[in-house]
């Protein structure tokens, strides 16, 4: 039997119906949502009995104001069969600061260091990951960028004009946030307080 | 988080082995700053006398969060970033991105067969032009100085094509969603053909300086070992699979931008040592020449961009005489165009290997996330693999063997 992304999706189903939340396909790409328990069992079936040996990427996609916040999407490859799949989990309940997952190290030994990746950008914890470190923020760091609530340049900056800068007169589209106003000052003035040691996105020591 | 910086920095205590003799091994430190790391690796390196014993790639130095910069950016404007991570193939990152782009507004069927030949033809271009420095520096690292000053005499020739039809050398954002930025310039082919008429030739001449050079061979062959099954464990793609022995081209497997009208082979290496990869990647721009040819043979006439209003601007002579069209453009590079909500994963061949972009949208103007699955990344991440056990000399004969580009492994 020829294994195709399709085929792939209704042998999980019928294999493992418990694991399943939902599948979804989208631009003939197949999507299927899995329990995070079920994780590491359902990718181990993938690499041995459906020969998705190959594991493109692992990363994760921050959605604050849905519970579970996260989701944590593996790409994998087939390569004897030329097809794809892609895996998702959700985790990250409400006031959770680091979701753990599974880790899937020992099906893909390359998921090390995207789920490295993925635990420095997110703050998402893999179980049982040999090496859970940082890789590409300074060992130091304490937040975590690719999260939505962590700002892009370190101030709350008037939308959507002015290039961040904190314009001198009233516009409609930056309400009252110019140097005329109080409001507007502040916020300028905020800018010199925030020393060069103070990482952006935290409150300030 | 005190105990993660220890766990990363802690030198290793030499213990006595069984036999009372001590093992000593020595940790040093190899980058950020060291000319054979090509960029800012850095490698810590456990050594005993002149073997390795354990090597740890610490990355990140060049993290310039393009990932996150990318959620604030227009689709069109977040193309420009996609230039800066594999900075020795722009064209190649920009096409990834512009299929991806398309695949998710659904207007790939639109792509004309020009649009399609002009792509592969610069991406091919990019390939060779991404080789060569790589054959250079390769070269250069492990001391054939002369090579490198010939790749990048033919590398000007290809940076002179993408001045001619875009005025940029380097970062050209050339091939963008929904097309090209702009038409071709006349005698394109011309330019192009200065450049493939002369390069068998030169190919013939750098096959000459190293593939049967003896001093080449000692200092390539048999070192930096890397199985069929560790490749593919650890998601190595490109030649580095490849010169371990396993067929798989995204090109022929999945093929996009219209590759499956081209005909080429895929070279693949059998022991999976440095001289395989270096072998692969040589007969790799053999092919690329291959299919530039067979585009520039081919080239159809046609549009350079989708009509379809919804991402192209309107052309500029209708933008100077109509207010609508000036509204229009304005508009779309403004506020840019919006893709239904949903995701995609596009994979292409980029000169390191399998690149993928995964884009999520939420319906509005601007990705919601965008990830780059950086070929660069996931073969790095096998360096430790080549090098324990070998030689500290051989080192960089490995890295160079890999050929990393920073700006994609850190993004």
């Amino acid at each position: 039997m020829v294994i195709t992304a399709a085929s792939t999706v209704e042998t999980l189903r019928q294999k493992f119906p418990q694991a399943i939340v939902e599948t979804v396909e989208f631009r003939g790409e197949q999507t299927i949502v899995l329990k995070p328990a079920d994780l590491v069992t359902v990718c181990s079936y993938l690499q041995k009995k459906q020969q998705y040996t190959f594991l493109s990427s692992v990363t994760a996609v921050d959605w604050p104001e849905r519970i579970p916040r996260y989701d944590v999407v593996y790409h994998l490859l087939s390569i004897p069969n030329q097809c794809v799949l892609r895996l998702k989990v959700q985790v990250g309940q409400r006031r959770e600061e680091h979701p753990a997952v599974p880790t899937v190290v020992g099906v893909w030994p390359g998921a090390n260091w995207y789920e490295r990746e993925v635990y420095d950008l997110f703050g998402i914890t893999f179980t049982n990951h040999p090496d859970m470190r940082r890789i590409l923020m300074p060992m130091d760091w304490t937040t975590h960028p690719l999260r939505k609530d962590y700002p892009l340049t370190g101030f709350d900056l008037p939308e959507p004009h002015w290039g961040g800068q904190v314009p001198y007169d009233t516009d409609s589209g930056v309400g009252d946030q110019t140097l005329r106003t109080t409001g507007g000052r502040e916020l300028n003035e905020s800018r010199s307080h925030i020393s060069q040691n103070q990482e952006p996105g935290t409150k300030k020591k | 988080m005190q105990q993660e910086i220890e766990n990363t920095y802690t030198i290793e205590e030499s213990q006595p082995a069984g036999d009372g003799q001590r093992n000593d091994t020595m940790t040093i430190n190899m980058g950020p700053q060291h000319p054979s790391t090509h960029g800012v690796l850095r490698l810590i390196l456990t050594i005993e006398g002149e073997t390795i014993v354990k090597s740890v790639p610490d990355i990140g130095f060049l993290h310039t969060g393009i990932e996150k910069t990318a959620e604030a950016k227009t689709y069109h404007q977040a193309l420009v970033l996609t230039d800066r991570m594999d900075y020795l193939a722009p064209l190649c990152n920009n096409l990834g991105y512009s299929l991806a782009v398309e695949k998710l507004l659904g207007i790939e069927d639109e792509i004309t067969d020009k649009i399609k030949y002009v792509r592969v033809l610069l991406a091919e271009l990019q390939r060779i032009a991404s080789h060569l420095v790589w054959l250079g520096t390769h070269a250069i690292d492990l001391g054939a100085m002369s090579v490198f000053l010939y790749c990048f005499r033919e590398r000007e020739l290809i940076l002179d094509v993408f001045e001619y039809i875009s005025g940029v050398r380097m970062m050209t954002s050339y091939i963008c969603p929904g097309g090209l930025q702009a038409d071709l310039p006349p005698k394109f082919d011309d330019k192009v053909r200065d450049f493939t008429s002369i390069f068998h030739a030169r190919l013939q001449e750098y096959h000459d300086l190293l593939t049967n050079n003896q001093l080449w061979l000692e200092r390539t062959k048999n070192i930096g070992f890397l199985s069929a099954e560790d490749a593919l464990a650890y998601g190595a793609s490109g030649p580095v699979l490849r010169g371990s022995g396993i067929v798989w081209d995204i090109r022929k497997a999945f093929p996009y931008s219209g590759y499956e009208q081209f005909d080429f082979e895929i070279p693949v290496g059998s022991n999976g040592d440095v001289y395989d990869r270096y072998l692969v990647r040589m007969l790799e721009m053999e092919q690329s020449l291959n299919i530039v040819n067979q585009a520039l043979e081919g080239m159809p006439t046609g549009a350079y961009s989708v009509q379809n209003p919804k991402v192209t601007p309107p052309p500029k002579w209708q933008i100077t005489g109509s207010m609508e069209a000036l509204i229009h453009h304005f508009k779309l590079f403004t506020e840019g165009y919006r893709p239904p909500a949903g995701e995609v994963f596009v994979r292409t061949e980029s000169p390191k290997g399998e690149l993928g972009f995964y884009i999520v949208s939420d319906g509005s103007a601007k990705p919601y996330r965008m990830h780059v699955r950086a070929p660069s990344f996931a073969n790095l991440e096998v360096l430790p693999l080549m090098i324990e056990g070998g030689f500290l000399s051989d080192v960089v004969a490995s890295i160079g063997s890999i050929d990393i580009v920073l700006g994609e492994v850190d993004r």
